[in-house]
């Protein structure tokens, strides 16, 4: 994807604004994430790249409200997520205006959402795909029972109309399968469900539930999705589970999957096959997905647009072609100049002297500025905020965007 | 491997294990003294005493006394207590039904109580009722079983009289039959209130006396597994499919938690059993317990020998069941990883 015209880009679905979330330690408040901010368009894939440590999780987290608090702390910004179909916008009734970037619909902020509405969100609307699959499946269920949740969960009124339960069907069977269906069975309906009348009708939900967790798998390209519904976590491969974690996401078709280094874990062979998997699934579906990782080269392969992260907040933002071909902000440099470099550390830049620095009680300045070669006295007195540097091109940085004149006036005073 | 299949296995080595503990404890019995040793008085002359030997085969080696123990013991035969003075198979079941009744029901407790504590602690980790919780188990793991009986006792039977002593009131059981032994059981077949109520009454003191320090362990224990489980992916990954927090609790991290929380149970279940003689004697319970104490003192060895054997046979059954619970929850375990 290159740089858009005006009025053809696809309309925002998601939006991080000046996200901050500090994380309490023992030495201090830890800025993790401390301003943040992007947007994601619908049906596009957006790389998010940075160091080890830099705060990737934790934004990606956010969309789910899955931070925990405590240690966590949110301490101020928004996730706004606009879903497809979802209710009016309530400015407009629908028609188009700013605050819905012209889509008609309605803007949800993820973090100040109830907690069911936000159940309603996850695994639907929203999904994820963790960095280490092994990890993300409970050991102690099958596949089967697992993928099984996200349709109990937000596909229950369909199972139950495949099973032939009508919604107006209020005697006692029907009300313990609905109870069934919708994982609010009691002790009793486990009971009763074995025996007739309730043993067909509850083998009919069974029936269409299988059939759709099947039909999930197989669009991974699982071989034998029976027989990996059967199977307990530790019986597959890591690229296997991370397949069956791919379906899960995919499951509900959402609008949106948060991808947390999703190769990561996996054995170098198939990583590729994997990521390959997930570009063909998101285009297929549409989705939009935010592609975590620490490697370039995986973003370069299959994102279109790229958000770089230093120290909790974006440096750097712009199609993969722009940045990739044209850094401005000197960390991108600095990383791009690191990618095909095999066999350095994991997250670690050789070609970037020093580390990240410590994020607790951060003083004011650029987090880069005593790993920039190009650093400047008002880089240490002065957040550089993104500005435009081209068409959907933004940049943090002094060099492109100098503090403005008052801010020049204190800097002058501060360096005499 | 199926769990049926693991089941039947656990089961079929259970005979083999019995008498390994049966051979051993045989054993140690003999070397710990005579069996005659009970029987023995100043006024016997050398004649009487190895008649004593003879009828004990105590001139034949080890392996043919442990041969004919054996055999007498299959049939039902546990020899005589020279300190209740009768055979042993007639006292043995009513004391063991008293003692078992009082373990079980303390364990019962115990586990319930300790799993749901650990896992209202665990839930709230870091909260004052965490901490309440851990203190409470805190205590509940070092004070010395006898003294906090003891002080139960002096503040709820001897100073408020809330609570009774022994094992029943006389005159209601005088009025129930008794086919199992257990009260709990026999005043349930009978259809009599008044008796289950003064069957619970009585156990009250000395199951809280015994089942203190296993509420604690299973406590602690189940708060942090569960903590722990808390703090993995698949809990996340749960929450993110838009499972409810009961759901996530419940069917993931609860579940999982129990795994390891189970194995202590077994080992809590042994230590219930030993403390159980310590609770008898402070409330005065007819079980084995002070029938026990005067039987080591006095060197009875067939009352101890049936003892052990079957306290050890429980603990193999009790273990099993651990085991089976722990297989089932953990496929890893019967599929053999
Ligand atoms: N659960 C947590 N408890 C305390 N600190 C955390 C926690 N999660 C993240 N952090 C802090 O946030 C920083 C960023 O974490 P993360 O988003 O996981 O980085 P990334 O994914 O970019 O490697 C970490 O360096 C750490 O200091
Ligand atoms: S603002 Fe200054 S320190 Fe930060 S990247 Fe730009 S030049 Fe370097
Ligand atoms: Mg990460
Ligand atoms: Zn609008």
């Amino acid at each position: 994807m290159t740089s858009n015209l005006e009025g053809t880009e696809p309309p925002v679905i998601a939006e991080v604004r000046d996200l901050r979330v500090h994380f309490g330690s023992k030495r201090g408040r830890v800025h993790a994430v401390d301003g943040v901010g992007f947007q994601i368009r619908d049906g596009e894939m957006l790389g998010l790249v940075g160091e080890t440590g830099c705060g990737k999780s934790v934004t990606g987290r956010a969309f789910l409200n899955l931070i925990p608090q405590p240690p966590a702390i949110i301490a101020g910004g928004e996730v706004l997520f606009r879903p497809r179909g979802g209710a009016a916008c309530p400015a407009c009734a629908g028609s188009g205006c700013h605050a819905c970037g012209q889509t008609g619909g309605e803007t949800l902020d993820l973090l100040k959402l109830p907690q069911d509405r936000m159940r309603q969100i996850r695994g639907a609307r929203i999904a994820m795909i963790f960095q280490d699959p092994g990890k993300a499946l409970n050991p102690t269920l099958t596949i089967g029972v697992q993928m099984a949740e996200v349709f109990l969960q937000h596909k229950s009124d369909e199972l139950l109309q495949d099973a032939g339960i009508s919604a107006d069907d209020r005697n006692l069977a029907a009300n313990a399968l609905r109870r069934i269906a919708h994982q609010e069975d009691r002790w009793l309906d486990r009971r009763l469900k074995r025996f007739p009348p309730l043993r067909q009708a509850a083998g009919r939900i069974q029936q269409a539930l299988d059939a759709r967790v099947a039909a999930a798998l197989a669009e991974t390209q699982i071989a034998n999705p029976l027989r990996v519904m059967r199977a307990y976590p530790h019986e597959l491969s890591g690229g296997m589970r991370q397949r069956v974690m791919i379906a899960q996401a995919l499951a509900c078709d959402p609008d949106l999957i948060i991808a947390d280094e999703p190769t990561t874990a996996l054995d170098v062979t198939i990583q590729a096959r994997i990521l390959e998997l997930i570009k063909t699934l998101q285009e297929r579906h549409r989705t939009a997905v935010l592609y975590i990782s620490h490697d370039l080269s995986l973003v370069r392969k299959v994102c279109d647009r790229v958000a770089v992260m230093y120290a909790g907040r974006v440096a750097e933002v712009g199609t993969v072609s722009d940045v990739f071909s044209n850094p401005r902000h000197p960390y991108t440099q600095g990383l791009l100049a690191a990618v095909p470099r095999a066999g350095a550390r994991r997250g670690h830049l050789a070609s970037i002297p020093g580390s990240v620095p410590e994020l607790v009680n951060p003083t004011p300045g650029c987090r880069f500025a005593d790993r920039c070669s190009q650093v400047m006295p008002a880089c240490t007195q002065l957040d550089p905020v993104l500005g435009s540097v081209g068409e959907g091109h933004s940049v943090a940085c002094f060099l492109e965007h100098p503090p403005h004149a008052g801010a020049a006036k204190i800097e002058k005073a501060l360096t005499e | 491997m199926q769990l049926r299949d693991y089941i039947i296995r656990r089961l079929l080595i259970l005979p083999i294990l019995i008498f390994g503990v049966s051979v051993i404890v045989f054993t140690l019995t003999r070397i710990g003294g005579s069996p005659i040793g009970v029987y023995l008085s100043h006024e016997m002359n050398a004649e009487e005493v190895a008649a004593l030997e003879e009828r004990f085969h105590l001139n034949e080696p080890l392996y043919t006394q442990y041969w004919y123990w054996l055999k007498a013991a299959l049939s039902g035969d546990f020899g005589y207590s020279g300190v209740a003075s009768a055979p042993v198979a007639e006292v043995f079941w009513p004391k063991f039904a008293a003692t078992m009744e009082l373990s079980i029901f303390s364990a019962a407790v115990a586990v319930t109580l300790g799993l749901w504590l650990g896992v209202f602690a665990g839930t709230r980790r870091n909260k004052w009722q965490d901490h309440v919780t851990r203190v409470v188990a805190v205590s509940g793991a070092s004070l010395p079983l006898f003294w906090f009986g003891i002080i139960l006792l002096i503040v709820f039977w001897a100073n408020l009289g809330w609570f009774p002593v022994g094992r029943s009131n006389a005159e209601i059981w005088a009025s129930i039959a008794h086919p199992t032994g257990f009260y709990i059981v026999d005043s349930i077949l009978a259809g009599s209130w008044q008796g289950l109520v003064d069957a619970l009454w009585h156990l009250t003191l000395p199951a809280i006396t015994l089942g203190f320090g296993a509420v604690a362990i299973i406590t602690r224990m189940m708060r942090s597994a569960l903590v722990e489980e808390l703090q993995q992916d698949y809990v996340d990954a749960a929450r993110a499919k838009g499972l409810p927090e009961r759901l996530v609790l419940n069917r993931h991290a609860k579940r999982n938690a129990l795994v390891p929380t189970v194995t202590v149970i077994g080992l809590t279940i042994a230590f219930l059993m030993q403390g159980a003689i310590a609770a008898e004697i402070i409330y005065r319970w007819p079980g084995l317990g002070r029938w026990m104490a005067s039987a080591v003192v006095r060197g009875d060895q067939a009352t101890i020998m049936t003892y052990v054997l079957f306290t050890s046979v429980l603990f193999l059954f009790a273990n099993l069941i651990v085991d089976i619970i722990y297989a089932k929850l953990d496929p890893r375990v019967r599929l053999g990883d």
